[in-house]
């Protein structure tokens, strides 16, 4: 799908207001298959969202600064693969509420940095 | 096919497509899709999905994925592309090193004319004051040449050179002005070179 720069995809604004949402319920970090889990259930779907399109889209949300990330702790894997925690920030979570109240989504200035 | 068998086909398709890529950015992927694909994997079993149904849903999973993972590389590889600012630095470093050695060679065998002269003859001698300005206005002209090729680069401004040297010559000859002969020369030449450097290097607008 083509986009303008700086503006979000429908499936990018629902992963920003999924985990608002989550972050209400007291979850402040979130995983990829955690989140796609919390999408399906929010949407009434039978199925999950693809691995490319999720992580593609974490990836950019993070390019625009609207998540950040961390490999979890080594200690707190107990013999399963390491998970990248994500968060959201507080530009995120103002593009969420603004996403959440009907708003239409200001456009975002391209950050230069990459994601970790 | 179990849901491991399905889990390893895909984690060797994450494998396929973060080829290449730089180290950090395809580990990630990777590490972030294992560990998705086990907590899947987990998730339905704790649910009592069958064997079946849990490979099928991975399948769908990376197979709908497929689009979104071509772009993520193309992506990705646009990035890894993108030289560095210290590589940048080091290219425009090379690029006015050689700018000046190229102009240092010019002005040094341009001033062997006069200076096999000064030594040959008893009539015609260079003081030392006059290589001293004739290097700096030859210099000054290779510096204003190096410039123009760089920007423009083309048989235009080559010609137009070119033109002005002819011009430059023909009125030297004209009031007896060896100095504004010699230039004619010089830009004559110069416009040689620029005509052929444009001709075997493209045109480099807009750099």
């Amino acid at each position: 799908m083509r986009r303008k720069p700086g503006t979000l995809l429908p499936l990018e604004t629902e992963i920003l207001e999924v985990a608002q949402s989550m972050l209400r319920s007291g979850q402040a970090t979130f995983h990829g298959f955690g989140l796609a889990h919390a999408m399906r259930d929010q949407n009434g779907s039978r199925s999950l969202t693809s691995h490319g399109t999720l992580y593609k889209a974490l990836g950019r949300l993070e390019e625009l600064g609207l998540l950040s990330s961390h490999w979890e702790d080594a200690a707190a894997v107990e013999g399963r693969p390491r998970r990248r925690l994500y968060a959201l920030t507080g530009e995120g979570a103002r593009v969420a509420e603004r996403a959440r109240a009907g708003k239409t989504i200001a456009p975002l200035a391209p950050l230069t940095s990459e994601p970790a | 096919m179990t849901p491991e068998r399905m889990a390893e086909l895909v984690a060797r398709w994450v494998r396929f497509y973060t080829r290449d890529l730089p180290e950090p950015v395809a580990q990630r992927r990777i590490d972030e899709i294992d560990a998705d694909l086990h907590d899947h994997i987990a998730h339905e079993r704790a649910n009592g999905a069958g064997e079946p149904r849990i490979a099928i849903g991975i399948a769908s999973r990376m197979a709908r994925g497929l689009a979104a993972d071509a772009a993520w590389r193309g992506h990705q590889s646009k990035i890894a592309a993108r030289p560095s600012t210290r590589e940048k630095t080091m290219k425009v470093s090379r690029s006015v090193y050689r700018s000046a050695v190229r102009v240092a060679l010019g002005v040094a065998l341009l001033l062997l004319v006069p200076l096999v002269v000064t030594l040959t003859s008893d009539g015609e001698a260079w003081s030392a004051f006059d290589f001293v300005a004739a290097g700096v206005f030859l210099a000054a002209i290779g510096v204003v040449i190096e410039l123009a090729v760089k920007r423009v680069g083309n048989l235009t401004l080559a010609l137009g050179i070119a033109v002005v040297g002819v011009l430059a010559g023909v009125a030297g000859e004209a009031d007896d002005a060896p100095g504004l002969v010699l230039l004619g020369l010089v830009l004559i030449v110069s416009a040689c070179a620029l005509g052929l450097r444009a001709w075997t290097r493209p045109a480099q607008h807009g750099r």
